[in-house]
């Protein structure tokens, strides 16, 4: 083995070759199953889409780094359970481009903090943690009440989404930027397409409190209250239920 | 071959290349390092026997201990919730007053009680449950809704004005904005209801008549005639020192101007019967102490 | 520097930067209304600042041709000095950083600054930033002492790490403009991944090239590292990195993979990002510079291939070993745990192959700061692969996971291997390629080593500390099975390690000052070197005598 190495540390090529095959075999080996594998994700008929707004809002979410103190992504181990609820399924964000379970919990798990608090708790705690939880760590987002919501790029970004394969329509495509402000203003006459396009439950509030002004907290807020909401597949299943 | 040549500190043979001078030593391999290779190898193929492991195309080998983590935990949550289920049992088959004159289970639901209680209200009540503006103090004081563990109860399972179908509905309107009233009627009004809690009532009528008549009119439907308010309702008693948004002369015009519709989340879902159970409980005790 | 390059070199350089100049202005005129426009305006003004010197020495006299038959270093001497800028920048960072999780009302309160936006810079600008130059400017240095010839040319040198610092400038700028994909460690966008991409493929061709003019028959170990260095980062950035932009006058791009998959695809990376850039690459460091230093031969050559191949084999199984208990199918999990202990045993190979080395040179190791960092990064190269085998294992995973335990881990082989011998490798460095009898102050050599022992040690006790608190204080049951302790209880519990953290990692930067202070100090006031040190000249007849005997 020595001798026949001592001959390959003599090509460059050689070494080149080698070691791209030596370190091509794991990836392959773990990751193309996972694409051919059907029990991997779990099937989950009533898996809706992110809204254009909420969409919107986890641009926010990544853009501010959110993901570097949350995950989202309980594990199936008992005391996760019992703190944060049901264990994640895959199938729970087989529609995140990239996914976010993160990897340090700076602050809490937030996998399934839909409808967990209200939309004000959300605004004044983005605003000011330190206001509504005394002791809490967490920066503030003082900004995202200054900022319109960007929605010319809307239509883009689900078309985008679209490509990489999330079930969007070109009737969700075209009209994406009026969703958007349709969500965020119960009052407007945009409310009705929404509901249209998207699913009944969809969440249609000012969530930041201001109905006729689009801000990136309403997008933001959109989209913490729909986490953990997009398919009831771990509900249906009773693990973590009523156990505690 | 290289020009071999000796290392005069080890004594062993050098490849005999240099390389800007570096040379290396062909010690043969320590035997350590090949019987840890082959102990953590071994370790590995029969870890990879006996766990889910090998991907055959739409497949996987299941191992032979026939292992799966999501198994395992749906395990664990049986077994603990098995371990508890006589104080389980006492908490599903008691009525408030029972619970709270037996001390060993009142002792479980103070413990689990603060857990959940800090894991999912104190966010906004707070973690001794004393409240935070537009928060109500839980831990004392004259509560919205009523204070007995069944109105709590109640409280903590559908929420106020939270998307549950059979939701509290709190609605303070607004007086200002919405036109019902004008300015300086709503002055008289907040001036008059400033000075309930701090003066008293008669000495506030005498201070504020045409307040006193606004309120009659405009806000005694809920608050009643005395303004000590109304748990049906969940308007506020406007007469003890207790505010949930404030009681300076700014908030109250806010609150007047602006309503109020404060929202607190339904737990019927996310928690469950028995669990809502038990912070009711927890909260009542609270208040006891 | 630039009257050293050839006309047709600084043709070609004008070319590239014209070029760059000109796809900036694009994306400055045509992505206005997006943050891409900031980011075009960058390139270009970038590309015209380098543009107008080269322009100015245009029509310069050829450079004399006995330049041949030296080595070219400036672009190591100027990647060292941006290795040093970018460790006072990004550890600064960090502290900051470390700062904030003691008092979070500690910034500016302006969106860039915000916790979020700046550990990204932070992670960016350490690996990329400081490890990267590093890498970059040794592997030239290295390259061409190992095969005893020049750089095949003048300009792609240059290419290679001025544009790598334009990818590390668009990383981190981005970020503070919201500018992210928010895959760890690959956070960059799609253009800078694009533009990544082609100073990639050139810095290998680069490789390839000094390898094929060698003139010594065998290429040796620390080559074969930073080979696999270029050539798996390579495989990888590709791989995670692919995604469609919203528009080609966007920032955004949405990331091919979603859910599990990308998971894999994103720890696949991110592991592996360990393993070849933070590891690979700085193992090649060390396979030159300690046995350099410590005036040895390499303890086994044998040993040094099965680590090499151990490592490059095995690192790329365990990315999944980030992935414990989540929705990852277990089998992976399986793999992941099972290959993350086998490669404990080429890792300590290594480890074991660099400290052996100094047998017979431990006086020196007493007495030499720069090599007492080595010795110490060899040292602590074996404590975190250890770690991290440890913390692959399930069950202690499932402890570890998601704490401050990872990030006291991540910071053992950040500050205690690759900052050690990376700042070992440049002071021995430094003296040789500025032609200096030794660093201007060896006081400061002395203190950084001390601060940098001390805030590494530091550092990792208190998350250590925190970490296991902290999985502690989640799964803590009381006696009648509830959980004892909520979520905030835990970050209650945390202050005073964070505390100890933001000082270990005060003392660690002021290391580094001092470092750049002695950088500073040696290239303008150290002695010049009365003779040719280690400058070992192209055509060196004592070990020409060498190879020919043993041809
Ligand atoms: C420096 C770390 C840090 C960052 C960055 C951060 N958070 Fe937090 N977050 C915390 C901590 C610590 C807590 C727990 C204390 C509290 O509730 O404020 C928390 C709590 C929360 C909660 C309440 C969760 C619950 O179930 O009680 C939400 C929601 C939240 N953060 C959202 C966000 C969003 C959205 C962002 C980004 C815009 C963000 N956080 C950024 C640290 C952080
Ligand atoms: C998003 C914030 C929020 C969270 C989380 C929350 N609450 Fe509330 N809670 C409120 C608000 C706001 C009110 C006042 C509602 C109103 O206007 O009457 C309230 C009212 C109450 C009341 C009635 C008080 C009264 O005056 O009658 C009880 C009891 C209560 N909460 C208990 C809980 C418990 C127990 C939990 C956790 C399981 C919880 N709350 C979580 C916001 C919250
Ligand atoms: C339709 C019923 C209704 C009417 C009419 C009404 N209120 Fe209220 N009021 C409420 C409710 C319900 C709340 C509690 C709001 C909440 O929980 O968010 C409230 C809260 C308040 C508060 C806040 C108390 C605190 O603790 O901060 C004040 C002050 C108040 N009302 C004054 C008035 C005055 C003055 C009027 C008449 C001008 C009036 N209300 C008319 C239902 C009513
Ligand atoms: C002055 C020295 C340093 C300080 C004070 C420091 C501080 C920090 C802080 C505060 C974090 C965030 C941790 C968290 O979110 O909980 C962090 C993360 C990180 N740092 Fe450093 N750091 C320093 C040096 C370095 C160096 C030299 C490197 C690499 C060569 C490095 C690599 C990283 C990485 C990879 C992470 C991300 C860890 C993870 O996601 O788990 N750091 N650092
Ligand atoms: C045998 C070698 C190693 C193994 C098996 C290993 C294993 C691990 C494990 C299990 C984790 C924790 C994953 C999690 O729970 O999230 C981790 C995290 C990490 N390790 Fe190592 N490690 C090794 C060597 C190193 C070295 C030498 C470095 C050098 C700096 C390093 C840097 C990191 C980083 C940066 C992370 C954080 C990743 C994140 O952002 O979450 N590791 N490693
Ligand atoms: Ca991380
Ligand atoms: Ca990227
Ligand atoms: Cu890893």
């Amino acid at each position: 083995m020595f001798k026949l190495h001592y001959r390959l540390e003599r090509r460059a090529i050689g070494m080149t070759l080698a070691i791209i095959c030596a370190a091509s075999v794991g990836g392959f080996v773990e990751i193309a199953p996972l694409f051919t594998i059907d029990q991997t994700v779990e099937a989950a008929p009533d898996m809706r889409v992110y809204t254009p707004l909420e969409l919107a809002g986890r641009n926010i979410y990544m853009r501010e780094g959110c993901y570097a103190c949350h995950s989202q992504m309980i594990r199936t181990l008992r005391d996760e359970v019992e703190r944060y609820g049901h264990y994640s399924l895959a199938v729970e964000s087989k529609y995140d481009h990239p996914m976010l379970w993160g990897s340090k919990r700076t602050g809490p798990d937030i996998a399934p903090l839909g409808g967990k608090y209200s939309d004000e708790w959300h605004v004044r705690h983005l605003l000011n943690p330190r206001e509504v939880v005394r002791v809490s760590i967490m920066p503030s987002y003082a900004w995202l009440m200054d900022n319109d919501l960007r929605i010319d790029d809307l239509s883009g970004q689900l078309a985008a989404q679209h490509a990489v394969g999330v079930p969007y329509t070109p009737d969700m495509i075209r009209h994406a930027a009026d969703d958007a402000y349709g969500q965020a203003n119960p009052d407007s006459n945009r409310v009705a397409g929404v509901r249209a396009r998207y699913d009944d439950n969809t969440n249609i509030r000012a969530f930041d409190g201001i109905a006729d002004r689009l801000t990136e907290m309403d997008a933001l807020v959109a989209y913490l209250q729909i986490l953990g909401r997009l398919t009831d597949a771990s509900n249906l299943d009773p693990v973590g239920k009523d156990l505690e | 071959m290289a020009l071999e040549e000796r290392d005069p500190v080890t004594g062993r043979l050098t490849t005999g290349h240099q390389w800007n001078g570096i040379k290396e030593l062909n010690t043969p391999v320590p035997r350590v390092v090949y019987v840890f290779l082959i102990l953590t190898i071994t370790f590995g193929l029969v870890y990879a026997l006996c766990m889910p492991a090998i991907p055959l195309g739409r497949t996987y080998t299941k191992g032979i201990l026939g292992y799966d983590e999501r198994t395992a935990v749906q395990r664990d949550l049986e077994g603990a919730a098995a371990a508890k289920a006589p104080w389980h049992d006492a908490l599903d088959r008691l009525d408030y007053r029972e619970l709270a004159a037996d001390p060993v289970v009142m002792q479980e639901i103070r413990e689990t009680g603060r857990f959940l209680f800090g894991q999912n209200c104190a966010a906004c009540h707070g973690i001794n449950a004393s409240g935070n503006r537009g928060f109500p103090n839980l831990a004392g004081g004259a509560l919205n809704w009523g204070d007995t563990p069944e109105a709590i109860e109640q409280t903590i399972r559908v929420g106020v004005n939270s998307s549950h179908p059979e939701s509290r509905i709190a609605q303070m309107p607004a007086f200002g904005q919405d036109g019902i009233l004008q300015r300086p009627e709503v002055d008289a009004v907040v001036a008059y209801v400033h000075d309930l809690s701090r003066e008293g009532i008669d000495a506030s009528r005498q201070r504020h008549p045409a307040g006193q008549e606004i309120f009659k009119a405009q806000c005694a439907a809920c608050h009643g005639a005395e303004a000590r308010g109304n748990s049906d309702l969940g308007a506020p008693n406007l007469t003890d020192r207790t505010w949930l948004y404030g009681g300076d002369i700014q908030t109250i015009l806010d609150t007047v101007w602006q309503g109020r519709q404060g929202q607190m989340p339904s737990w019927e879902s996310r928690l469950g019967a028995r669990n809502i159970k038990l912070l009711s409980a927890y909260v009542s005790s609270l208040r006891k102490e | 520097m630039i009257t050293n390059l050839t006309a047709s070199e600084r043709r070609g350089a004008l070319l590239i930067l014209v070029v760059m100049a000109i796809v900036g202005l694009f994306f400055a005129a045509a992505g206005r209304g997006d943050p891409i426009a900031l980011h075009g305006a960058l390139i270009m003004v970038v590309a015209l600042a380098f543009a107008f010197p080269v322009m100015g020495h245009l029509y310069d006299p050829e450079p004399s041709a006995d330049r041949l038959d030296t080595y070219y270093d400036d672009p190591s001497k100027v990647g060292m000095i941006l290795t040093f800028a970018w460790a006072a920048f990004a550890m600064f960072v960090g502290d900051w950083l470390a700062w904030m999780m003691v008092e979070p009302t500690w910034t500016t309160g302006s969106a860039w600054s915000s916790f979020g936006r700046l550990r990204p810079v932070h992670t960016t600008g350490v690996i990329f930033g400081f490890g990267g130059n590093g890498l970059i400017a040794t592997s030239f240095y290295v390259m061409q002492r190992t095969c005893r010839v020049r750089l095949p040319d003048q300009l792609s040198p240059w290419f290679v790490l001025l544009g790598f610092n334009l990818f590390c400038l668009l990383a981190v700028t981005g970020y503070m403009l919201g500018i992210t994909q928010s895959k760890e460690y690959a956070e960059p966008e799609w253009y800078a991944d694009l533009w990544l991409v082609i100073v990639w493929i050139v810095y290998f061709v680069l490789y390839l090239r000094t390898l094929a003019r060698r003139e010594e028959p065998h290429i040796y170990v620390a080559n074969w590292y930073y080979m696999a260095f270029i050539l798996v980062v390579a495989m990888l950035h590709i791989v995670n990195n692919l995604a469609v932009p919203v528009s080609f006058l966007s920032a955004k791009s949405h990331s091919l993979f979603s859910g599990v998959q990308d998971a894999l695809t994103e720890w696949w990376y991110g592991h592996n990002a360990v393993a070849f850039f933070l590891t690979a690459g700085f193992l090649g460091m060390m396979y030159y510079y300690l046995p350099i230093r410590a005036g040895r031969p390499i303890f086994s050559y044998r040993m040094s291939i099965i680590s090499f191949w151990g490592i490059t084999f095995m690192y790329m199984w365990v990315g999944s070993h980030h992935l414990h208990h989540t929705a990852l199918p277990q089998w992976v999990q399986t793999l992941g745990m099972s290959f993350s202990l086998v490669l404990l045993v080429p890792s300590w190979a290594s480890a074991a192959n660099a400290l052996l080395t100094l047998n017979g040179a431990w006086h020196r190791v007493r007495d030499d700061a720069t090599l007492r960092f080595m010795m110490i990064a060899a040292v602590f190269y074996g404590l975190t692969t250890f770690e991290g085998s440890f913390m692959a294992i399930r069950s202690v995973n499932a402890l570890s996971h998601y704490t401050d335990w990872t990030v006291g881990h991540v910071h053992a082989g950040a500050l205690g291997w690759v900052a050690m011998i990376t700042f070992g490798a440049l002071y021995a460095s430094i003296p040789w390629l500025w032609k200096k009898e030794r660093m201007y102050s060896s006081f400061l050599v002395e203190l950084h080593f001390w601060l940098a022992l001390s805030g590494t040690v530091i550092y990792v006790f208190a998350l250590w500390n925190a970490g296991i608190i902290q999985g502690l204080m989640w799964r803590t049951y009381t006696e009648n099975g509830n959980l004892a302790y909520t979520f905030l209880d835990s970050v209650v519990a945390m202050t005073p390690y964070y505390i100890a953290r933001a000082i270990g990692g005060l003392l660690f930067l002021t290391g580094a000052l001092a470092g750049c202070l002695n950088l500073y100090l040696t290239i303008r006031f150290a002695a010049p070197a009365t003779e040719a040190l280690s400058l070992m000249p192209l055509r060196d007849p004592v070990s020409d005598a060498v190879i020919q005997a043993a041809e």
